[in-house]
Order: C-alpha cells, then structure tokens, then sequence
C-alpha cells in the first residue's frame, strides 16, 4: 500500500481541545440578545378532527410575544421523501386533523421557558375524537379508519425542484398504504423449485431511539433585511434550509445554516422537523430570535425513532449450503407520516446484496400509516432490520443442514470484482477477509459450541458510500493565505463522527502540508458550497473526495506557479512541507507562502483558490424528462452507489439460564472501510456500532401503547452504560477503493448491522432456542428455553 | 420571587439573582454563562450536567442553586490552566474518548472526582464511577482507556 504522511496517521480530532474545555458551541448553548422561548403544544389523541383553536388567552397573558397556529404556519407539506409518485404529507402544524399523541398542533414564543410553557395551558383546543389504528395489518384491512385523505401537492416537490420534471400526482393512501416497493432477481419461484431446503419465518423489529446526547433544538432569528440565521443540531444543511425557505417561502439565498457542534445524530436529526420550522415562523412573527429546544421526553416521543419493520423471510438453500433463492416481505410500520419509508424499503434489499450471491430474490415492502409515532432513518437505516431477519434464519438453516455458520456465510459470499444485479461493481470487497479474521479474532473453530451457557455468533452488514437518491454530491474550496496555510470550506456537518479532523487530513496529504496547517471552515452553509451531508454514509467517500480535488487543483496552480519562479518545468517539482522544490536541487525552493505573494505581484492577483467537486454515483443523473442512467428506487433498478462498505461480526455472550440475563462477553468487528484515513476515528465509529448494537439487541425499544410512548424517559428507555460494554476488538480490513479518497469508504454504519445479528445469534447459539423479535429481554430469552425443552 | 444568592464557581465568586426553584444547572448555563454542564435529560438519568461540589459529582439538573451555596462549584471550563489542559482532558483526546462531545464536560469531571478520591482505580472501578455518565458515541471503552493512563502515570 502506498505510504501517505497524514492519511492513515491516528491522529487525534482537530476540535478535540474545544470540545475538552467546554468552549464548542452546540445550539443548545447559544443565545442571541431579545433572544425568545418556543414551546409546542402537541395532540394528546392519536386520531382525532381539530374543530377549533382558541388561543385568545394565552396570547393575553403577559410575556407571551406570539402564538401560531396551522392558520399561519399553511399547507406547504414537506417530508424526507418529496417525489412526483410519493409527495410530501407533513404539515408544520396540524391542519384540520391529528394523527398521533404529540403531533404538533400550536407553538408559542415567550419571554421565558416558564411563560411559554403557561401560554401552553391556556390554548383551547376542542377536538373530536377519530377511531385509531395501531396495527399496520389492521390498518391494511378494508374498513380500518383513514388516516390521510387524499394528498393533493400544494407545490412543486422536492425532486422537481431538484431538476426532475415530472407532474405530481396526488397520493391516494388506499388501505393506509403510504408505499410500496418490488424488486426482482432471477425468478425466485425457479429458485426454491431448485432447493432443497426451505425455510421461512416472520421476525419483528420494534423502534428504537437515537438517543444522541443533545437533545433536537433550533434558535432561528430573522433580521429586518428578511434573512433567516439558523443554529440547528443536524447532519446537513442542504436538506433544511431547501425545506425552511419553502415552507417559509423566501430565497433559499436568505436562509443561513450557521455552524454549530452537534451533540450527536445517528440518522435522528436528518429530516426537517416542525420545530425547526415552528422557531423560524415564531422569530418572522415577533421579530426577535427565537429558541427552541425539545426535552427529553419530547425528542423520545415526537422525533422519529427507527423504522419498525415485520419481516418474512423465506430462503432456499441445497444441501451444500448454496442459497438458491430468497423472497423477503417486509411490513414497515410507518406511523403517522411516510418519512423515509420508500427509501428503507428500498435500503434493506441493496445494502445486502452486495453480501451474499442469492441468484433468486424476490424482495416486496409496503409502508403502512398508523397513528403512532412516526419513524426514520437511524444509523444503517433498515439494515439492522434485514440483517437480524436473515443472518437470524441462516443460522438456522446452518443448523438444520449441519453446516458450520462460518463456513455457510463464506461460501455464499461474493467476490471482488463482481457486478451486481443493477450494474454496481465490487471494486473492492474485503469482506471474506473481514469474516476469516474476525473467526480467528474471536477464537470461533475452538469455541463456537463448545462451551456450555456461552453461545457465540456472526454476522454480517453492507452499506453505501453516498447513493444516488437526493442530489447526492459535493463541493469543496480551499484558500491559500498568506502564511502559507490553507483555509478548506467544506459543506460537512461534525456532528461526531470526525469530518472536520478527516477532511484536512485529506487535503493536507495531498498538498504536503500538515494537519496543522489547514483550518477547516465546515458545516455553514453561506460560506461552504454544496454538500448533501453526511448522508448514507458518504462524507468520506463523496465530501472526501470533493476536498482532496479541491486541494489538488490548488496544488496545480502552485505547481505552475513555481515553474515560473524557479524557471524549471512541472515534471522538475516536488511539493512537501509548505516548500516546492526542484527535484535534482531540493535547494532550490519557494515557499507556499511565497506563491501567495507570487501570485499577486505577478499573476494578475490570483492568490491560489482551489475548487473540487463530485457526486456519489457519476453514472446516474436526472435532468428535465430524461434520467442519465436509469434509477427507479422502488423497483431497485439503476446504479445505487460507487462504493459498498461491508463489515462481519462475531459475539460471544455468557446467558444466565435462573435468570434469562445476557452478559456479552467480547465482540469482534472486522470491518472492510478501504483505506483508514484516521485509524483512531475508525475505531471509534466501530466500537461506537458495537456498543449500539448491544442496546439494540439486549433492552432498547421505544415501546408504544394505544398510541403512546410510555418510556419517553432515559430511566424507562436504557441505553448501555459503561459497565455494559465488553472488550471490543475492531479489525480494519483495508481493501482499497480505488474510487475514493485515496482509497476510502464508508465506515460509520455498516458495523451497527452486523454487531445486531452476531449478538443475537450468539444469545441464540447459547440457549439453544430461537428468538424472533427484539430486544431479547430476559423474559423472552426464558421463554425460548421453556419452548425448546418443550 | 427571585432571591439574591453568591455561588462560587471555578474559584469565581458570582452574585445572581434566582428564583428559589432554580436548579445549579440552569443558572451556572443562563445566568453565568458557562455552558459546559450540558442537559441531555433534565431528570438525573445521563449526568451530562456532572458539577463537582466540593469535590463531589453532582448531577447539576438536580441541585437548587439556592442549595449550592457557599460550596466550591466545579466545571471542565475551571479544570484546565489558561491553554495548559489538565492529564485528562489531554488523555481524552489522545484516546479518541471524545466524539460528538456532548457528554465530555460530565464525563471528565466524574473521572476526576474519581481520580481525586482513589487515584489507582481499577478498570472495574473507573467503569463504576463512570457508570451514570451515558455516552452515545464512542462505546466507552475509550474513555476507560484514557482514564487509566492518567491513573497510571499519576
Ligand atoms: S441532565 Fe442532569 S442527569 Fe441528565
Ligand atoms: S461523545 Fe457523544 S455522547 Fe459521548
């Protein structure tokens, strides 16, 4: 592999310091002076008509600036997903009609979080109360309550407006259906005729929560110029001022994202959500900055939580292990809104394509509205859900045909080079790599079986680097200043995965610089260009990218610059430690420092601005009518991504038999995210996965009753603390990924899938039963062992 | 009915005028400034709002303000020296402990209250001490790292 002095070096994060001290600013931390307190009132019913708002007191009571209602906030509907086929369903507040406990219904802005919290009490809301459903097969069946009428498009959609024309139509929820997915390889009937085993099993994965540690919130502060500042806790500017300046229908120009730390995301502060929009039309209404800022419960009960997924699966293996055919139905339980739901539905089949070679695969999903809380992307964004279904049922079938799980896992694997199914090639592909190291890590040929009370596990996990669906790309600038140093203006958002400290690595690798010398502008969106954010994972592989030839193309100009100052040729140079040099006379030099002055004394002033850009799927694009590639999410057909991360993973757990308590005993994660750009950030996205993925499988649920979230609190709803984590043994597989960023890829999602299955099969493997659904809670890990003895 | 009351905070002497239902949170936040005490739940279940007090973590959401006078306030803004940071702030960040940062401010004073009481804590302990402190980001095993290497070379 090729020596590089700053990418691949574990160097520690460049806002390491601010954050240590307590000088980052999270938008919880910021205050503006006149700076006001928003406060929602939100639905206690899960279905029900508003038939009116009298908010004539709370605007009376002193202190109280403004009290908003959907009369002013309108029917500009928005949503994560906006297409011609699927458009929008959200209103800021509710208009007409609720469609689960917490919907937002009216917002106050007050002198302080007491009063506005008072104003609250004093709206009247009278409601007339709609039978609900909570059962997405219920709620498929004729005659179950209506959830959305018919929804007619207000305004152009997001695709439209993103390049696309297409007419929307409107959207008619027949059967509280929200969307609907097919996606064929192969013929799948032919498949199972040719198997011989077949197995099927219904597995149910409930909602979970990020929990990221800063609680959602937004301070929003319009100016008498009409220009919108904003401080928002995100994962990408693009996505929220596009929908804030359509909603509050004013120039996209006018919106400002500022830059802010961001305690935290995993997928839970992707979308727009209502009171980022609320602080917006509250600060336009009272002309002062206003904030707003969730509790707790609020965020565990309002803000999606993952996606809630039934799924059948039905595999068709011979006797060898091949598998010959698969046929996946999926059940998303949307909730009130559609959210993301296309997307996952889409997600869960080609994140694990790229895994397994299954010639015959019949993959369905339908999103279904119910009035419950609705859900979205979470780290992985479906893959956690399909992966504990299907590695859960090759376990099985691995016993059944008496195979090692290990050895039926390699032999259906893929290979390097591979072209899959809708023409994505496999470039890179460490994964059988990832699966033999973490067996010999975890020690699996001496222990898998072998050990009473102890059970072990694997898994696996695929994931994009960037996708084609948004407009998925990047750009990024870089400015030489005077010392010497480069300034780099990148649209990434650090919400803490690393970005800032990964970003100037990369441009100072490839300008000879050091860490040091590059200060990284990020995460504002009137200072950085385009970037669609650290979405499906593609911050390295596609903001990475835009950087390093944003850096190059500086280079160029410095390089062209020296040749004139040094009166040599460009083939003659060398670029390292701030100095340009001639190769065969290291002596004879200038500094960057110099070319700065070099270029405005003697070129005109152009003091070296570089720009680069790219786009996660080059082949794919849509303009007016007509697509370059063609790219049809719900049918899974086109190019999906440039570059698939894939990661294995083996657990071992101890199960107390009295109790039905887990206690993981070690987890290794092998995990192929091409080149390290920053081992110890790669670590850290990692074990970060692995400690997720035992919450995920051992306690955490947002569990809802009759519509209501009834463990909203971190007392009711456990994450894993520090006494709950195991040694973590995380092994970088470095497979190359000669398309990106001196060979990188995805790193941030990938594991969490992996880690899921691996864990529950280990529970599995040590009980002897099986468990369908999660989190294997004691209750039912002593279930499973009663049903096994029969 | 605000009452006038003096809170000392990283050797500071502060007047503020709160209402008696104020918690040590909120006005070390609103009223003084320092925001490194963070609220991640505002019910004593994440101790992002760690403050030592006299020495002691306390989850500061659940202390009235009223109730920490005349005691010594500790925040992470008090524990490094002008740009000198203290042992752990600096093996935080060479460990990679800090990700998102949200839950740093609680952490770090919780590991040095530790520290402060039992300077060679085993991992078992510093897990233990560590315990109530939630961590989303980085799995913590990080941190116990880190908090180790200043036990040692203590
Ligand atoms: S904010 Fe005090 S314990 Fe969570
Ligand atoms: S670093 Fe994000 S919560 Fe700990």
């Amino acid at each position: 592999m090729q020596q590089y002095s700053v990418v691949g070096k574990p160097i520690p994060r460049v806002d390491g310091s601010l954050k240590a001290t307590g000088e980052a600013k999270f938008t919880v931390d910021i205050a503006l002076p006149g700076m006001l307190y928003g406060k929602i009132l939100r639905s206690p019913y899960p279905h029900a008509k508003i038939l009116s708002i009298d908010t004539s007191k709370a605007e009376a009571l002193p202190g109280v600036k403004a009290v908003i209602t959907g009369k002013d906030t309108g029917e500009v509907r928005f949503s994560f997903i906006d297409t011609p086929r699927y458009p929008a369903d959200q209103c800021p507040l509710a208009i007409d009609k609720v469609r689960f406990i917490g919907e937002e219904v009216a917002a106050v802005a007050a002198v302080s979080e007491d009063t506005a919290q008072e104003a609250l009490g004093l709206i009247e809301v009278e409601y007339e109360e709609l039978p609900a459903v909570f059962d997405p097969e219920e709620a498929m069946k004729d005659g179950a309550p209506r959830i959305h009428d018919k929804i007619t498009p207000t305004t152009t959609t997001a695709w439209e407006d993103f390049g696309v024309t297409r007419e929307a139509r409107p959207y008619d929820a027949v059967n509280n259906i929200s969307n609907q997915v097919l996606i064929t390889v192969g013929d799948a009937e032919q498949g199972f005729k040719e198997s011989d085993h077949i197995r099927q099993n219904r597995f149910v994965i409930p909602t979970t929560s990020h929990i990221a540690l800063e609680p959602h919130g937004a301070l929003a502060s319009f100016d008498s110029a009409g220009k919108l500042n904003v401080w928002l806790s995100h994962m990408g500017y693009e996505h929220k001022r596009y929908w804030l300046a359509k909603t509050l229908g004013i120039p996209i120009s006018k919106v400002r994202v500022n830059k802010t730390y961001v305690g935290g995301a995993f997928g839970g502060k992707i979308s727009l959500f209502p009171y980022e929009l609320l602080a917006a039309f509250l600060s336009k209404k009272t002309g002062r900055p206003v904030k707003i800022i969730l509790s707790r419960s609020e965020v565990l009960s309002t803000c999606h939580t993952s996606r809630r997924f039934i799924v059948d699966v039905k595999t068709g293996v011979k006797r060898d292990g091949t598998i010959m055919a698969q046929h996946i139905k999926i059940i998303d339980d949307a909730g009130a809104y559609r959210s993301s739901s296309p997307t996952a539905l889409y997600l869960a089949h080609v994140f694990r394509h790229a895994i397994y070679n299954i010639p015959n695969v019949r993959h369905e999903g339908v999103g279904v509205y119910t009035n419950k809380l609705f859900t979205g992307p979470k780290r992985g964004h479906s893959l956690q859900q399909i992966s504990f279904a299907v590695e859960s049922q090759l376990d099985m079938i691995a016993e059944e045909l008496g195979i090692d799980p290990l050895e039926l896992r390699l032999k259906n694997l893929r290979k390097k080079g591979d072209i899959l199914p809708n023409g994505d090639r496999l470039d890179s592909y460490g994964l059988p790599e990832c699966l033999r190291l973490a067996a010999e890590s975890s020690g699996w040929k001496q222990k898998w079986g072998k050990q009473p009370n102890r059970g072990m596990g694997i898994g696996t996990g695929g994931m994009f680097s960037g996708g084609h669906n948004y407009p998925f790309g990047s750009a990024a600038f870089v400015k030489l200043n005077p010392d010497g140093r480069f300034t780099l203006f990148t649209g990434q958002t650090e919400f803490g995965g690393g970005v800032d400290t990964v970003m100037a690595q990369i441009a100072a690798e490839e300008l000879g610089l050091t860490i040091d010398d590059i200060v990284v502008v990020s995460g504002d969106s009137e200072l950085c260009p385009y970037d669609i954010g650290n979405w499906l994972s593609g911050g390295v592989y596609v903001s990475g990218q835009a950087v390093r030839r944003a850096a190059a193309d500086a280079k160029q100009q410095l390089l062209a610059y020296a040749t004139e100052a040094l009166e040599t040729k460009i083939d003659q140079l060398e670029i390292n430690n701030g100095r340009i040099y001639v190769k065969a006379n290291p002596d004879k030099a200038v500094s960057l420092s110099d070319m700065y002055k070099y270029g405005i004394q003697m070129r005109g002033g152009d003091p070296i601005l570089g720009k680069g850009y790219t786009k996660a799927v080059q082949d794919v694009g849509f303009w007016g009518g007509s697509f370059k590639g063609t790219a049809a999410l719900s049918q899974g057909r086109g190019r999906f991504t440039d570059a698939y991360g894939l990661a294995a993973a083996i657990a071992e757990v101890e199960v107390d038999k009295e109790t039905g308590k887990v206690k993981v005993l070690h987890i290794v994660v092998a995990d192929d995210c091409g080149t390290d750009i920053n081992p110890l950030n790669v670590e850290g996205q990692l074990e970060s996965q692995a400690a997720m993925a035992i919450g995920d499988v051992l306690f955490e649920e947002v569990v809802i009753e009759e519509g209501r979230v009834i463990n909203p609190t971190l007392g009711d709803y456990k994450i894993p603390g520090a006494l709950d984590i195991p040694k973590l043994t995380t092994i970088s597989v470095q497979d190359y990924e000669p398309k990106g960023p001196f060979g990188a890829k995805e790193v941030g999602e990938t594991a969490r899938g992996a880690v899921i299955p691996a864990i529950a099969n280990a529970i599995c493997n040590a009980i002897g039963g099986r468990i369908y659904s999660l989190p294997m809670t004691p209750d039912k890990i002593l279930k499973a062992m009663k049903d096994e003895k029969g | 009915m605000k009452q006038l009351i003096q809170l000392t905070v990283n050797g500071e002497l502060h007047e503020v005028r709160v209402e008696p239902w104020k918690t040590l949170l909120e006005v070390i936040r609103d009223d003084i400034g320092l925001t490194s005490p963070k609220e991640a739940c505002s019910t004593g279940e994440c101790s992002a709002c760690t403050v030592l007090l006299n020495g002691k973590p306390v989850n500061s959401c659940l202390v009235l303000a009223v109730e920490a006078q005349s005691k010594d306030i500790l925040t992470i803004e008090g524990l490094s020296q002008g740009s000198k940071l203290h042992p752990l702030q600096d093996a935080f960040i060479r460990h990679g402990a800090i990700q998102c940062g949200f839950c740093t401010p609680g952490m770090l004073l919780s590991a040095k209250a530790l520290l402060d009481e039992n300077p060679q804590p085993t991992e078992e302990e510093i897990r233990e001490a560590i315990s109530g402190n939630l961590c989303r980001c980085t799995g913590y095993n990080k941190i116990v790292e880190a908090i180790l290497e200043v036990a040692q070379s203590q």
